[in-house]
């Protein structure tokens, strides 16, 4: 063994078991981030890349940005989503195709958020909402869109 | 500075004036030993706890909540629940080794244990080879471990058990010649005359400065491989060994291990703070009266405990920091590494004393 | 029968008990470990007669060492077979006549010191040796001494000793 490489070896491990015992003593000092959950549900707040569920948002006048094209149905690699959509004729003789329901199956759905990257209107994210246990299988079907909701007109 | 040896003195007086000096002697034995057993026991639940709680600390947790205020119940509810479950009795291995194996872990643990000195006169076991004897138990605990690695009768614990044993026997070697260079600077191998010197004289990491200074962290080092903790519990390493030597146990008698583990610790930690920090000698700063004055009112036991807590909580930090080493890294620290320095640093420490350069 | 005795008694029968259990069992581990007890008792009885050094030192070097070696080199040589061989007649007789032989070298020599009228007059030692004649200082000044009571000789052969040791284990462990 060369005499050099031992001593600069144990000078640089030294260093590098000194600067691991900073950062852990660091941590130790830094405010925990355990939340306990049933105690503070009332404040609890979910950071903003949590996965809860598919949802979309509708504004003040019970309007959405989906326009039925069924991109997210084609992305979807577990079937979850289902698109009813239809064809109307607009005022100005057009044909043109609108949703009808919006159907997500959070049982199968892996939150993978591919049906949202395929979105081209942002017409659907994923909520922060965490409490999604229930005692049925079949509620676990969400229709999306609500009760005479319309399109967003541009 | 209270002095524990006028209680036992009084209580032996008090026991003969009744009895024969002889059952007098037996009843103070009896008396003691209960005494180890209580404190071995509730050291460990409060070293689980602490445990826990540093841990989860520094992996910015909270750890146990739940159970009492701040989990303090948790480590209760566990002790029940592994006094309750079966111990249960493998076929084709020799039983009664595999049933004796805990207790020689245990046992040599708490003589270790007993080796403490809790407070001026209060020592349990303590006579002029006191650090001799103390080195000497210590290693009767490898046996224990390396029989219940055979008599389990599977190759994850023997492997377990090589590794620890090869572990422990490497590392006895620095602990050794660490408290060696300790001795060199006190002249004595008594624990009771090395707390009253450094009472006295100063603390040991004062009065022997550099080489006193490196001994202690080699001895941190050390000791926490001794213990098969840290970075240097790969003869339990649960990824790939599953639990080590003690796979094949359940209920008390893998209890047994992990009481040994925690005092173990405890013990390291105690004989650090003794040989190295002063054991129940208060701070005294030379100079400041008053200041000494207030210091001599704070019980030995009090001091004993907080510097002996203190240095526990050193080896968990290093043990939650560091990742686990591979069986010949460890080796290769200890032959290549921490025996030279401390052979380096007992002839420092020797030079030093005989030059005079010790305060 | 002081205490002292009392204890003695309970250490002796401790040791042959476990002795006996040594030379009968025929497992090779069970053997170790009752060898263990044997030298631990022997332990005890040093720290009994008050000599806290040599407890020690047979704790820590037969208790600590040797039976760790042995169980190690067991464990690493032995495949699933550590049960010993069976005895036979001539095995039996050999081991027997050594023994007898044994106990009469023994017998002879405590005779032939006078060594039961020494105690006998004496009396049992039940005070334990002070600790000014076995104090470790005073076994440090007479191991490193040279003139008419040191043992400077014997501990400079001793390391002698595991100097070759030494450099033969890193002869038979050096890679080729």
């Amino acid at each position: 063994m060369n005499n050099e490489n031992y001593f600069a070896g144990l000078a640089s491990g030294v260093k590098s078991l000194a600067t691991g015992l900073k950062t852990t003593m660091r941590e130790f000092f830094t405010k925990k981030i355990t939340e306990q959950y049933p105690e503070n549900r009332e404040t609890l707040e979910m950071f903003d890349r949590f996965r809860g569920s598919l949802s979309m948002p509708h504004n003040e006048n019970n309007q959405h940005k989906c326009v039925g094209c069924g991109i997210c149905q084609m992305a979807c690699p577990n079937d979850t989503i289902k698109v009813t959509s239809e064809f109307v004729t607009t005022e100005d003789g057009k044909k043109k195709k609108r949703l009808v329901k919006y159907e997500y199956n959070l049982g199968s759905c892996m939150f993978c958020q591919l049906c949202t990257r395929a979105c081209p209107h942002g017409a659907i994210e994923f909520d922060q909402s965490y409490e999604n246990a229930v005692f049925d299988r079949s509620k676990l079907i969400k229709v999306l869109n609500n009760e005479g909701s319309s399109v967003v007109e541009k | 500075m209270f002095d524990f040896s006028k209680i036992s003195s009084w209580l032996h007086g008090f026991l003969t004036g009744y009895i024969p000096e002889w059952a007098a002697i037996l009843t103070e034995s009896v008396l003691v030993a209960l005494a180890i057993i209580t404190l071995y026991a509730v050291f460990a639940i409060v070293l689980i706890y602490m445990e826990r709680k540093i841990c989860a600390a520094f992996q910015c947790r909270l750890g146990p909540m739940r159970v009492g205020p701040w989990g303090t119940l948790q480590v209760f509810s566990d002790v029940f629940k592994m006094l309750t479950k079966e111990i249960i009795n493998l076929r084709k291995t020799d039983m009664f080794l595999h049933n004796l194996a805990p207790f020689l872990v245990v046992s040599a643990s708490m003589v270790t244990f007993a080796c403490l000195p809790w407070n001026k006169g209060a020592h349990m076991i303590d006579f002029n080879v006191g650090v001799f004897f103390f080195l000497a138990i210590s290693s009767v605990g490898v046996v224990g471990i390396l029989l219940a690695g055979w008599s389990s009768n599977n190759k994850y614990s023997l492997i377990g058990a090589m590794r620890s044993g090869a572990q422990i026997i490497s590392y006895e070697l620095s602990i050794g010649m660490t408290m060696l260079a300790m001795i060199c600077l006190t002249g004595t191998m008594s624990f009771s005359e090395i707390c009253e010197q450094q009472a006295v004289e100063g603390w040991n990491i004062f009065r022997g400065h550099v080489p006193a200074v490196l001994a202690f962290i080699i001895y941190l080092i050390a000791g926490n491989a001794e213990c098969n903790r840290g970075p240097f519990d790969l003869p339990e390493s649960e990824s790939e060994l599953t639990a080590g030597y003690h796979t094949e146990y359940s209920g008390m008698h893998f209890g047994y291990y992990y009481l040994a583990e925690y005092l173990n610790l405890f013990i390291c930690a105690g004989m650090a703070s003794t040989i190295f920090l002063g054991g129940w000698a208060p701070l005294h700063i030379a100079g400041l009266e008053g200041f000494n004055h207030i210091m001599d009112l704070i019980p030995g036991a009090v001091w004993f405990l907080g510097k002996a807590f203190f240095v526990v909580f050193l080896l968990m930090w290093l043990r939650w920091t560091f990742p686990r080493l591979r069986i010949d890294q460890i080796l290769s620290l200890e032959w290549k590494y921490l025996v030279p320095i401390t052979m380096f640093n007992l002839v420092l420490m020797a030079l030093l004393v005989s030059l005079g350069l010790t305060f | 029968m002081n205490s002292q005795n009392i204890m003695f008694v309970i250490l002796a029968v401790f040791i042959v008990l476990s002795s006996l259990a040594t030379v009968l069992t025929k497992s090779i581990v069970r053997a170790a470990t009752y060898l263990l007890f044997v030298l631990l008792g022997t332990a005890g009885l040093y720290f009994l007669m008050g000599y806290t050094f040599l407890g020690a030192v047979q704790v820590m070097v037969y208790a600590g060492g040797i039976i760790v070696l042995y169980v190690f080199s067991i464990l690493l040589t032995s495949g699933r077979q550590e049960q010993l061989s069976r005895n036979t007649v001539g095995k039996v007789l050999a081991s027997a006549a050594l023994s007898v032989v044994g106990l009469g070298v023994f017998l002879l020599m405590l005779f032939k010191q006078n060594l039961f009228e020494q105690v006998a007059v004496l009396g049992a030692p039940s005070e334990p040796v002070g600790e000014t004649t076995n104090s470790i200082a005073s076994i440090g000044h007479v191991l490193l001494a040279s003139g008419e009571q040191g043992y400077l000789l014997p501990f400079e052969a001793v390391s002698l000793l595991l100097l070759a040791c030494i450099v033969a284990g890193l002869l038979i462990a050096r890679k080729h």
